[in-house]
């Protein structure tokens, strides 16, 4: 350095005092040396420029040097590394990330309170559906059984078709011999035998039927008002084995029928269907006294 | 302007790469960003000043960078972390602050 130094400027050390000189000397030295770098941009830099000219100039046109690509390969690294940096931090579970030792442990105590909380309220509301579950259960039971119980009803009183093992009775009356009273017997006979469901020539014969003759003084009976005639047809439905005998006794219905010159006629059926219906008749004064 | 143009680069190979930060290095990202912000802002107002030089930027780049992630990891390994990479951050700011109070001047003369 120092030797440069004196081979630099051999003319203007021409004071007595070198060690004068060298510090004299070293300032003007030293001001190129820290020019030389401002003179980097040796073309734009002639004279005192202001910093947004400089600014403007290196901004445009753009010059390829050594020094622009290394500064840009270390902006690039920034501009990655902030982009990185930014991408990952608002990914959301980063919150946590700055947080001291003593807020994770709350926030931690906070969370477990809470999850506490939580599966308290999971257990009390699965409970509640269980025994929801059970109520409607319970409550679809009463209904089907409630159903069940309005078919069998409905057998019973008539307002819906009935199908099983049964009889079939045909009454032939060539004389019009057979009256109101023997069919009613015959009915009486097959309800006591145990009939389930009886339907005589397309009418239903239900608890409230009544026989009467006819009063037009045409032959046949008129069942519920309605006027039938012979052949009388009983579809019952029932216990066969019990119903034929039932008809079939000594001095029973067919013995009276027979007598009154009447062919009766009993088949035992494994399938009879009484179709026949009867409107169900809401009362006008009896009231249900269950509650 | 091809170092601008080297940022913008930067910045959008980052958000569409979005790679994995490592484990190793995510605690001193934050910071050597902030570092490496404070030494472009330095070589900004280097610029206007008209005193700029490339060496001396990468240099104080790269050693802001270095230097800031040794401190957090010397907090870190010391356990005052969190304090000193705060502290960290202070002082960077402050400079970045005054380099910008510096560049307005020059760029807005006020």
């Amino acid at each position: 350095m120092n030797e440069e130094r004196h081979q630099g400027n051999p003319g203007p050390q021409d004071g007595p005092g070198r060690p004068d000189n060298r510090l004299r000397k070293e300032l003007p030295e030293e001001r190129p040396a820290s020019a030389a770098p401002a003179g980097e941009t040796e073309e734009k830099a002639p004279t005192a420029l202001t910093g947004r000219q400089r600014l403007a100039q290196s901004l445009w046109p753009p010059r390829v040097s050594r020094a622009q690509l290394i500064v840009a390969l270390l902006l690039f690294g920034l501009g990655f590394g902030l982009a990185v940096q930014v991408a990952s931090h608002s990914e959301g579970d980063t919150a946590l990330r700055g947080a001291r030792q003593e807020d994770l442990v709350r926030i931690l105590d906070e969370l477990d309170d809470r999850t506490a909380r939580l599966e308290e309220e999971q257990q009390s509301l699965e409970s509640q559906r269980s025994e929801l579950e059970n109520s409607s259960d319970q409550a679809e039971e009463a209904r089907r059984q409630t159903l069940a119980k309005e078919r069998q009803l409905g057998v019973l009183a008539g307002t819906v078709a009935a199908e099983g093992p049964g009889i079939t009775v045909t009454v032939q009356d060539s004389q019009d011999a057979v009256g109101a009273d023997q069919l009613l017997d015959a009915v009486q006979e097959l309800r006591a035998a145990g009939a389930e469901a009886i339907q005589l020539n397309g009418i239903r014969v239900v608890a409230g039927t009544y026989l009467t003759e006819r009063t037009d003084g045409d032959a046949g009976v008129s069942v519920d008002g309605n006027k039938i005639a012979a052949p009388y047809r009983f579809k019952v439905i029932g216990k066969p084995q019990d119903l034929e005998p039932a008809l079939n006794i000594p001095g029973g219905v067919v013995q009276t029928l027979e007598k009154e010159q009447a062919t009766v006629v009993v088949e035992r059926g494994t399938k009879i269907v009484v179709d026949a219906l009867r409107g169900a008749k809401r009362p006008d004064y009896a009231r249900s006294s269950a509650r | 302007m091809i170092a601008v143009l080297g940022l913008v680069v930067g910045v959008v190979v980052g958000l569409l790469v979005r790679p994995e930060v490592p484990v190793a290095v995510e605690p001193y990202l934050p910071i050597a960003v902030v570092a490496a912000l404070d030494a472009v802002f330095g070589g900004l107002r280097a610029m206007l000043d008209g005193i700029f030089d490339d060496k001396v930027f990468v240099v104080s780049f790269l050693s802001n960078v270095v230097v800031a992630a040794l401190i957090v990891f010397l907090g870190d390994e010391l356990g005052v972390g969190a304090q000193l990479s705060t502290g960290v951050v202070v002082v960077l700011g402050i400079r970045i602050f005054s380099n910008a109070a510096a560049i307005r001047r020059h760029v807005f003369r006020a």
